[in-house]
Parts: C-alpha cells; sequence; structure tokens
C-alpha cells in the first residue's frame, strides 16, 4: 500500500504524535479493531478533553449514552422540520421532514471515546455542524440528504466505495471491500502496534480521499462539516493541553487542512429535535453495508467482547470456532447430520484458509468459506441453504439495547414503555410474539387491546391483529378473543418519537393525530372510520367531540357509496357501543338517522348503477332493510319500502338491483310474489339482451330473497320452465352468473333445489350428482390450472413491459 | 515431452503447463507444505488464479497464467480442502470447468492429472479399487503383481489425488466403496491375507465432479456426501470476463490446431452476450429472456466459436463471419428439439433487432444472419 502513497511518506502528511497538543485518531464506526487501539491511545496519550465526530446538538445528551446503566446498541435520533423552507426546492411544497440515527454498539469507538472521557471525569463531545446545518449545507439528494428511508450518520461510504477500493481488491484478490479491511484491519491491525494501526488507517483513509472528487465532497456537505470541526478543535486547543480528536479516517486530513467555510445560518426554534433511543443490532445491520460500518455486527461485538476476555491473538480464532459450533448445534436441532468431527474439520478449515491468505487468524470471510465448504452438502449458494442462512442469523446477533432511567425520552416514548410494562409487553423479545385477548369478559383485556390500536393508528409497526371481531371491515363479529400479534423494533421508538410532538401519552398523541386526521377528512365513510377507530383505541370522548364535524361531512358528502359506508361504520358502531355498554356523550343514534335518511334521499337515482358498484349498492339496500328491523328504526319502514317501491317502477333499472329491492319488498309483504314471478318472466322470455340479464335479476333476488325459491315450488316450477325455453347458446351465455346467484345457497339447500327439480323432469336425483373427483384427476387439473395461471401473469408481465 | 506435446491432441494440465509448475517449484521455497505435495497452498492457489508479477526460473521470467477465471475464494476453499481430512466434490452445471479445475489442482498437487476414474453407468468397484492380471492369477496365486491397481489403489499406494469424474453417473453401490476408503484411509484387499491392507501415503485424496443436471439420476448417499466437502462451481457472470475466457481458450486451442488467424473481438462479445442473456433469461437492458433447455455454458460458446473459427480458416477468407456464427450457434442449441430454435428466433427477432437499430455495427450483421436459424 505504501507504494501508492506516490513517494511521499504518510507521516509527514498526518502528523500522529503523542506528545503533540491536539491528537487525531482517525476511526471506522462499528470497527472493533479501531476502538481497541483507541482504548491503548487513551491510556498512553491521557487526554484532557477527548472530540468527538457527531452533530453537536446531541451533546446534552453525551451523559445518557455514557451512564452505566445504559447498554448498547443505542442511537441518537436526528429529526429537522424545515418549516422555514430553507431546503425546498419549489414553492409550494409540503415542509420537509429529515431524519437520520446514530447507532452506537460498544465496540463503537466513538462511544468507547465517550465512555473514557465519563470515566476519567475530562469533557468529551461532539464537533460536528448540528443537524439541521449539515441539512443545510449538502446538497438536495446528496449526503444525509439522500432519499433512503433510513439514513445513517455514521456513514463509511468514502472509505468503502471508490475507484481506489474496486482496484485494490482486484489487486488484492479479494470479494469485497468489507474482506479488505478485515484483512488488513480487523485481523491484522491486532498484530501491530496502536502507532503502526493508525498510520496504516491514515495512509488508506488519506488514499480514499484522494481519489474521491472534490465536487462530490462540496455537495455532501463533508468540506463545511469538517471546517466547523476544525474550528471547534481550535477551541478546544485553547482551553486544554492536550485534546483527542476521534473522528472518521476519511476526514483527518480534512480537520488537518480545511478548505469549507463554516456558515451558520439562523434555524428557525424547534426545528431541530435529538433524541436517545435504544436500538436493535438487526436495526444496525439493516443499516449497514457501504452505508454505515461493519456488516455482522453481532460477530465484531462477539470479537469485542473476546478482545477483553482472552489474549487479543486468540480473539478471531476462539470467535470463529464459537460460531462453528453453534452453527452445528443449531443445525443438529433442525435434524441435520453435522457431527463434531464436520466442526472441526471447519475450523482446520477456516485456519488453513486464513494461512493461505496471509491472514495471522481466521475471520468472518473464513468463517463463511468454513460453512459453506463443510456444511453445506451438495449444491449451495450464499444466500440459499440453511447453514448459511443460521450463520448469518447468528452473525447478525439478536442484542437489543437499553436507556438508562432517567434518561431524556419523549414522554411518548416513557408512556408507551410504561404501558409495556404494565401489560407484561415483552419488548426484549427478537421474535414476534402473540398474545390472546378475551375483550369482552376482561377490563385489562379491553385495554390491551385499546393501547394495541392505538399503535396500529399511530402507524408504529407494533402491533397487528391476527385474528378477532373486526369492526371497521365488520368481519369475523361472531369471536369473543382477538389474538394479536407485536414485535419490538427500533422503527417503533423512531416513530413514537416522530409523533411525540402530538402528545405526552398514547391516548393524547392518538387523540391529536384522530383530531388531525378528522380535520382533514373530506368524506362520510372516512369520518365514520375515524369515529369508529376512536372507539376502538379507547377515546370516544374525543370521538364524541368530533361527532359535530361528522354532521357537517354528512352534509356535505353527495357520494352515495361514502354515505353508504359512513352508514355502516355509524350502525356497527352504535351496536358496538351497546354491546360495550359505552354509550358516548353524542346522540349517535340521532347521527346514524340523519345518515340513514341522507342514503335514503339517494336511493332512487342509484337505479342506473354500473356492474362494478352494483354489489355495494345491494349491500346498502340490505343494510337499510336490516337497519329498519330494529325497534328504533322501524318508524322509518314505511318510507323506505316507499323508496324501494319507487326505485323498482324506475326504467331502466340494473337487473341485479331490481332483484334486489323486489326481494327485500317481498321480504316486507308476500304479496309482491307474483310481481316478482311476472317480473323474471319479463327478462327469462325477453328480447336476446334481457335473457343474458335474467341471471343477474335472479343473482339479486336471491342475495335479499333465497327463501323464494325455498317455501314456493310453484316459482321453482316457474323458473324451471323458464329455463327449459331457452336455447343451450341463450343458457351457457348466462351460466356463469346463474352459477353466482345459486352461490347464495347452502350445499343442502342446493341439493333440495336439485332434488326438486330433477323430479319436474321425472330424472333420478342421484343420476344428477357428479361423480367425485379422485386425487389424482384433482392434482392433473390443478396443475392445469397453475399452468394457465403462469401464463396469464406472463401475459400481464409481458403487457405491462410492452406498455413501458 | 515435448514431442509429446505436439503428437497427442489434448495434452494433460502437468505437460500443458509444465514450464509454470516448474517455476513454481523452484520459487515455493519457505512455504508450508503437506506433506507429499509438489507444492505449497500458496504455489497452487498462485498456479491456478495466475501472478501479476513473472517469476523468476534460473536466467528466464515465467508468467503464470490466470488459468480460472470466477470466484478465487472456491479455489482457496478447495485447495485447504485437500490438504485436510475430507473429499473434494465440485458439483454444478456442465460447462463450468469442473474438470478443469480438477485437473488443474491435481497437476499442481500431485503432478500427476490422469489418475482418473471415468465415471459412467457401467463403472464397476475393480475399476476404481483394484481388479487382477487373471494370467498371473490362475499361474501363482493371488499376489501383489497379480493385482491390477485401479486409480483409487494408485492414489493410495503413492500419496497423490484421484480424480473421480462424473460421480453421481456410477450406480450408488458402487459411489459406496469410496466411504470406508475416506474414513479410514485404508484399503482392505482379503485375497492377499495378512498382507492385504494398502494404507493411503500422505498426499491422498479425492476429487469427484458431479454433474447438477444429473441430480437425481444416482443420487449420493448421505454417507458419501459426508465425507466430501462440496464446491458448486457457478457459470460465469459477468459478460466481459466470459468474452477473455472465449479468446484465451480458442486462442490456445488455435494455437495447438496451428491455426494463426486473428481472433475476432467482437464475435467473442456476440457470442458471450448472447450465452449470458440465454442462460440467466435477462437481457443487459432488463428485458425476458426465454431460455433454451440446451446447455448453455462457456464451454459450448468455446466450441461455436472455435468452430466459426475453423470454418473461415479453412473455407472462407480468413475472415470469421456473423452468418457462420449463427449456423453454429443452431448446432449447438438444437440439440435437443426443435423447438428450441423458436426461443432463439424470438431472441434475435426482440432482444438482437433492438439492438441492431440502436447500435448497428457487429449487432447489425449478427440480425442479418438471422435467416440462417431457419
Amino acid at each position: 500500500m505504501e507504494s501508492l502513497l506516490q513517494g511521499e511518506k504518510q507521516a509527514e502528511l498526518i502528523p500522529f504524535s503523542l506528545q503533540g497538543p491536539v491528537l487525531y485518531y482517525p476511526v471506522r464506526h462499528h470497527s472493533p479493531a479501531c476502538a481497541y487501539h483507541l482504548e491503548r491511545i487513551l491510556e498512553e496519550y491521557d487526554p484532557d478533553c477527548i472530540l468527538v465526530e457527531g452533530p453537536e446538538n446531541a451533546n446534552e445528551l453525551i451523559p445518557i449514552l455514557t451512564d452505566a446503566n445504559t447498554a448498547a446498541p443505542v442511537a441518537l435520533y436526528y429529526a429537522y422540520r424545515d418549516d422555514a423552507g430553507l431546503l425546498q426546492s419549489e414553492e409550494g411544497e409540503d415542509p420537509a421532514q429529515c431524519q437520520c440515527y446514530y447507532p452506537f454498539l460498544d465496540h463503537s469507538p466513538e462511544l468507547v471515546a465517550l465512555r473514557a472521557a465519563a470515566a476519567r471525569g475530562i469533557p468529551g463531545y461532539f464537533i460536528d455542524l448540528p443537524y439541521g446545518e449539515i441539512l443545510l449545507a449538502t446538497r438536495d439528494a446528496c449526503g444525509l440528504r439522500t432519499k433512503e428511508e433510513k439514513i445513517s450518520y455514521a456513514n463509511d461510504r468514502y472509505l468503502a466505495n471508490n475507484r481506489f477500493v474496486t482496484r485494490l481488491c482486484e489487486r488484492a484478490g479479494l470479494r469485497s471491500f468489507a474482506e479488505f479491511w478485515e484483512k488488513y484491519f480487523e485481523v491484522g491491525g491486532l498484530y501491530r502496534t496502536s502507532e503502526a494501526f493508525v498510520r496504516q488507517m491514515n495512509t488508506y483513509c488519506l488514499l480514499s480521499r484522494r481519489n474521491t472528487p472534490e465536487q462530490e465532497l462540496i455537495e455532501d456537505g463533508c468540506l463545511a462539516r469538517e471546517a466547523h470541526m476544525a474550528q471547534r478543535i481550535q477551541e478546544a486547543a485553547q482551553q486544554h493541553r492536550r485534546v483527542l480528536v476521534v473522528a472518521g479516517g476519511f476526514h483527518i486530513w480534512g480537520l488537518l487542512h480545511p478548505t469549507g467555510q463554516p456558515n451558520h445560518p439562523k434555524l428557525p426554534r424547534d426545528s431541530e429535535m435529538v433524541y436517545p433511543m435504544r436500538y436493535s443490532i438487526a436495526a444496525t445491520d439493516a443499516l449497514s453495508g457501504y452505508a454505515s460500518g461493519m456488516v455482522s455486527a453481532g460477530f465484531y461485538g462477539k470479537i469485542w467482547a473476546a478482545l477483553h476476555q482472552e489474549q487479543p491473538t486468540q480473539a478471531w480464532d476462539s470467535t470463529v470456532l464459537h460460531y462453528l459450533v453453534q452453527i452445528g448445534r443449531r443445525l443438529r436441532a433442525k435434524g441435520e447430520t453435522i457431527s463434531a468431527f464436520d466442526e472441526m474439520c471447519a475450523i482446520n478449515q477456516a485456519r488453513g484458509l486464513a494461512e493461505l491468505r496471509d491472514k495471522p487468524a481466521p475471520g468472518y470471510f473464513e468463517l463463511q468459506d468454513a460453512v459453506l465448504s463443510n456444511f453445506v452438502k451438495g449444491e449451495a449458494s450464499l444466500s440459499g441453504s440453511e447453514p448459511m442462512r443460521i450463520l448469518r442469523e447468528l452473525t447478525m446477533g439478536d442484542a437489543v439495547g437499553q436507556l438508562c432511567s432517567g434518561a431524556l425520552v419523549p414522554p411518548l416514548m416513557e408512556d408507551f414503555n410504561r404501558k409495556c410494562q404494565q401489560y407484561r409487553i415483552r419488548l426484549r423479545e427478537i421474535n414476534k410474539q402473540e398474545v390472546t385477548l378475551s375483550i369482552f369478559s376482561e377490563p385489562r383485556h379491553r385495554e390491551i387491546s385499546r393501547f394495541f390500536h392505538q399503535t396500529v393508528f399511530l402507524e408504529c409497526g407494533f402491533a397487528e391483529r391476527k385474528k378477532g371481531p373486526d369492526l371497521r371491515r365488520r368481519t369475523e363479529r361472531s369471536l369473543i378473543r382477538e389474538i394479536w400479534l407485536y414485535h419490538w423494533s427500533a422503527g417503533v421508538e423512531s416513530t413514537l418519537i416522530e409523533q411525540s410532538v402530538l402528545g405526552s401519552t398514547m391516548e393524547e398523541t392518538s387523540s391529536t393525530r384522530l383530531k388531525q386526521k378528522m380535520a382533514q377528512a373530506n368524506r362520510a365513510s372516512e369520518g365514520a372510520d375515524l369515529l369508529m377507530q376512536g372507539f376502538l383505541m379507547g377515546i370516544g370522548d374525543v370521538s364524541d367531540q368530533l361527532a359535530q364535524r361528522m354532521e357537517k361531512l354528512l352534509l356535505e358528502d353527495g357520494d352515495f357509496l361514502s354515505l353508504c359506508q359512513a352508514c355502516s361504520s355509524l350502525n356497527a358502531l352504535e351496536e358496538w357501543q351497546n354491546q360495550y355498554d359505552e354509550r358516548g356523550t353524542y346522540d349517535y343514534p340521532a347521527l346514524l338517522r340523519r345518515c340513514f335518511t341522507r342514503v335514503l334521499q339517494l336511493l332512487p337515482s342509484m337505479n342506473t348503477v354500473d356492474d362494478t358498484v352494483v354489489q355495494d349498492v345491494q349491500y346498502a339496500c340490505r343494510l337499510l332493510y336490516q337497519m329498519t328491523e330494529r325497534r328504533s328504526f322501524s318508524d322509518e319502514r314505511p318510507e323506505l319500502l316507499r323508496v324501494f317501491e319507487l326505485l323498482a317502477q324506475k326504467q331502466p333499472i340494473h337487473p341485479a338491483l331490481h332483484g334486489a329491492v323486489l326481494g327485500l319488498l317481498y321480504g316486507a309483504d308476500p304479496k309482491w310474489q307474483e310481481h316478482i314471478k311476472y317480473t323474471i318472466a319479463g327478462y327469462l322470455l325477453g328480447t336476446a339482451g334481457m335473457v343474458v340479464r335474467s341471471a343477474s335479476f335472479l343473482q339479486g333476488l336471491f342475495y335479499t330473497a333465497k327463501d323464494l325459491l325455498l317455501i314456493d315450488h310453484e316459482f321453482l316450477c316457474q323458473i324451471d320452465t323458464l329455463l327449459a325455453e331457452l336455447t343451450d347458446e341463450e343458457f351457457t351465455s348466462i351460466l356463469p352468473e346463474l352459477r353466482l346467484a345459486f352461490s347464495y345457497f347452502v350445499p343442502m339447500e342446493t341439493n333440495r333445489l336439485g332434488r326438486q327439480a330433477a323430479a319436474l323432469h321425472s330424472a333420478d336425483p342421484k343420476s344428477l350428482l357428479r361423480e367425485g373427483v379422485d386425487a389424482e384427476e384433482y392434482s392433473r387439473i390443478e396443475r392445469v390450472d397453475a399452468w394457465a395461471a403462469a401464463q396469464l401473469d406472463d401475459m400481464i408481465e409481458e403487457g405491462e413491459e410492452s406498455d413501458e | 515431452m515435448i514431442d509429446m506435446k505436439e503428437q497427442i491432441l489434448r495434452p494433460q494440465a502437468e505437460q500443458r503447463y509444465r514450464d509454470e509448475l516448474e517455476a513454481l517449484r523452484l520459487w515455493d521455497t519457505g512455504n508450508k507444505k503437506p506433506q507429499n505435495w509438489n507444492l505449497s497452498p500458496k504455489a497452487v492457489r498462485l498456479f491456478i488464479l495466475g501472478s501479476q508479477q513473472p517469476i523468476r526460473c534460473g536466467e528466464q521470467e515465467i508468467s503464470i497464467r490466470k488459468k480460472y477465471f470466477g470466484n478465487d475464494a472456491l479455489i482457496e476453499r478447495c485447495i485447504i480442502t485437500l490438504a485436510g481430512n475430507r473429499g473434494l466434490m465440485l458439483v454444478g452445471e456442465p460447462g463450468t470447468a469442473k474438470t478443469m479445475l480438477s485437473e488443474l489442482l491435481c497437476a499442481a498437487i500431485s503432478g500427476c492429472s490422469t489418475n482418473t476414474v471415468q465415471g459412467t453407468a457401467g463403472t464397476t468397484e475393480d475399476m476404481i479399487k483394484y481388479s487382477w492380471n487373471y494370467a498371473l492369477l490362475l499361474a501363482n496365486g493371488p499376489s501383489r503383481e497379480a493385482l491390477v491397481p485401479s486409480p483409487l489403489y494408485v492414489g493410495m499406494e503413492r500419496g497423490i489425488l484421484t480424480r473421480f469424474e462424473e460421480i453421481t453417473r456410477t450406480p450408488a453401490e458402487v459411489q459406496d466403496s469410496l466411504i470406508s476408503v475416506l474414513s479410514d484411509k485404508v484399503l482392505n484387499i482379503p485375497e492377499l491375507g495378512d498382507e492385504g491392507l494398502l494404507f493411503a501415503r500422505p498426499g491422498f485424496n479425492v476429487i469427484g465432479t458431479a454433474n447438477t443436471r444429473d441430480k437425481g439420476v444416482n443420487e449420493m448417499s448421505s454417507a458419501l456426501k459426508r465425507r466430501f466437502n462440496f464446491e458448486t462451481v457457478q457459470p460465469v457472470n459477468d459478460v466481459a470476463l466470459e468474452k477473455k475466457i472465449i479468446l484465451n481458450e480458442v486462442g490456445a486451442l488455435a494455437e495447438s490446431a496451428g491455426i494463426t488467424q486473428p481472433l475476432d473481438e467482437e464475435a467473442a462479445e456476440l457470442l458471450a452476450t448472447t450465452y449470458h442473456e440465454l442462460r440467466t433469461g435477462v437481457s443487459r437492458e432488463g428485458r425476458r429472456v426465454e431460455t433454451p433447455a440446451a446447455v448453455m455454458s462457456t464451454a459450448e460458446a468455446i466450441s461455436v466459436y472455435y468452430q466459426t473459427l475453423m470454418s473461415a480458416w479453412y473455407y472462407g477468407d480468413g475472415q470469421m463471419d456473423e452468418q457462420t456464427l449463427v449456423e453454429n450457434l443452431v448446432g449447438a442449441v438444437a440439440k435437443e428439439s426443435h423447438e428450441e430454435m423458436e426461443k432463439i428466433r424470438s431472441y434475435f427477432s426482440t432482444i438482437v433487432c433492438n439492438r441492431a437499430q440502436r447500435e448497428g455495427g457487429a449487432w447489425s450483421r449478427y440480425y442479418k444472419a438471422r435467416n440462417r436459424l431457419n
């Protein structure tokens, strides 16, 4: 590598002297080797001030990070809301909201430095620009302003992603930058003196910097940040005798030779927010790759622990052995025949590979190779086999951090944690947890259900209902228990921190959010749904306040389907309020009645609906009919029937709606039976177009009055006669819809009808029964079906491609 | 030895690379070497993956050519496996250079790549272990002189590697004869009585190759699988690299056949791209391509290119043309059924057509040659 320095000595370029007033220590984020040598440098240099690269608006949170009761992984969550429009590129855009994470693991050199400062009782603080100012110094879509969902402050891409690294890996015969780094710095670095390690780091980082275009550094805000950090270092050097600067190796040159201009625009108060949060190693891994330090954080965490327990030179070998044994054990538990001999062969191979690759000890890549060679039997890929999957899972780790008590966490977060503790919800588990709640019999369970509903409403991705009565979709309403799945992740915490501006408790935040959503709602259906969600979340009193808004929506909304949905929701809400005995302070029955009246007003004009919405209108008609069966609504029945009659008389009318309305009129008064018989004959004996629509009429009719066919034999005879008069072609054309019409009958009823129909033609009912399909035939048809589906998928895909 | 090279159709790896192996042997001082290995693991790796700088061999400087293109880590794993207790099983699609790799490993480690069992459905146990010279057997009874050693016996006796090609084509019960030998490293010859034990010398190991297209023909028993480390050799996944391999290999073939015609890089690129896209099912523009059932390996591409080169050399004006290239492509792909040709035609009418319009040049000529697909 030295030869690549174009003849200059790195020591002259970046000085490293333990006698100097300022000592620059280069790091890579989450590197155990950097952290290991930092510990030694701290002992030797004995600084009286430690400066760490990191946005300085988090300085107040450093005591929390270094508290003895705080356990890594933890992260700092930075957020900036651009209310002043400083980041907006176009007028009229919504204010940008940016956030990023700064994760810390036990082996993060930055955390080691901050902990050391706390332990020594010397000042230790961050020196980078505040997060908002970094964003302002960065061009849109660059650096921390990239459009990725999760952005890490601890970004290593300068070290890992440039032409120089690619060439270096090619020449060294290494698969990736990660392998290069491990070989020369993580494993190799342990066998060097701390000074030699730092020199090698500086050499490498300087070469990486030289291969990064300056324009990129400007656009990423890198130069502005470095100028600011250099200024802070200068200030510290005037106050302290021995200042240790712990910063990304890539920036050291920039700190010594700042070229950018620190710019400190005035940011509005409260535009920035920073909170500590516990983190998980899985989330760190998800942020990893080129973005944020080392992959397989669990493995390197284990190395870090081993470095403090045994001879550093043994740490790698023993860690690789540890993982091989663990993987062997997991595979045996899954029924694989992996013996101790296999594990011995694997460790021997890992050691042999290390020797062949001139590494003093096996590392992660030798572990991976040993597992691939020794545990995978047969064709394999790095991603597709069980041993490799277990390797990835184990080396990623499952640690979840913890913040000290009294840590500065938003009150909302505190409330969330308190509730989880109160309801015995386990947050430290890496896997999804399941809980069954008897919401009707156990008041405590109902409270937990409400809490889960609040997390769902706040979209934190914490809980999901697997089973149970669904008030919103009106499904599974006969169930009396709810089954919930929940799983804590760093994303839950970050979402709650983001929402913490809305309130200090889960109820308060949900209420504020509910009010916001209600204010934004412009459909009656949305409003009614929100009222229902308020009820489910146990904040019915807030819903009561919002019901006034619902009145307005009912008046303004002219969409029939939206009003129908609102009616359905309000009806379900009223039913549940009665069921739970939790009636609100608002007059919901009156609200429902007003909604009912609005639907009724619009119903007569729905005669010409198209096929796509006819089912919704049918549903609405049936719902209105069912509502008038309730005592409190029975006085509306005559008016409803009048509207139905009016609708049935309209011409033209969608046959499915026609059938449904006549069915409901028949339900109210059997005298309609004759009219129905007359109408159906009209369809079946009409013109060719009408014949085709007869099946649709029957579908509507059976949707609301299938008993007509079951109790009236004459009706059955009539339909049979009429169907017999159809030509084969006509019959075939209506068959699909006819099938749909008969799908409302249960099998027992279909059998009965079949027998009766057979008797009409003096046929043996058994002769109508189709032979059962045997397993072979069934699987053959299933294959054909799968083939056809695949062909259709391909056709769709091709169609999409040609559209593109 | 040089005479041999000239007389035989395909010289063995140890003959073909004799100079390189000799240079490496002289260079290879101070590196740790497993017992009975001709070269150290580091030198073996260098032999297969090539060196960036030439190696001094006496007065001469010898360049070590890169012979295997692809995953360097796989080569390292193979070498370390062979130095250990387990056999090495190379599995993969046909034409992924498994056999070449096993030859190179044997040539470098043992100096002999010919100690090979060529697995077929008719392979029997005596073809693997040993058989008898029946005249001597009848005359003198069972003795070492009457025993005819087979490759496994030779490997154990001399402490060299034994290659077992296409292991899954041999019947399962024959494959299983390897099980005890691989674990105990001893071969029992009951006919020789007390002297009937052959203990393997250090340096002995087995390299097997198996074709993943033969999966299920004679599946290996799990007991045998446990005695091997498996390495999956993947097809080349980079068009530029595939082109380089085609040119390298065809260059070597042409040289040995005395064909002095310069190689056409554009034709190599067309072929490498076609094979890559038909193998992976995706064009470089991201369009979906129907993959033929025929093996679309780099070895096949080399063969198509070499045929085209020979046509140009013997029949043509010394220029490789796209018409002949397409004709040879047809011969290589339409092995199973003529339906396969529909896929190639469809590839030409969409992907090649599009590229001909956009890029012109060789792609345009290639597209014009589509009439040869009929």
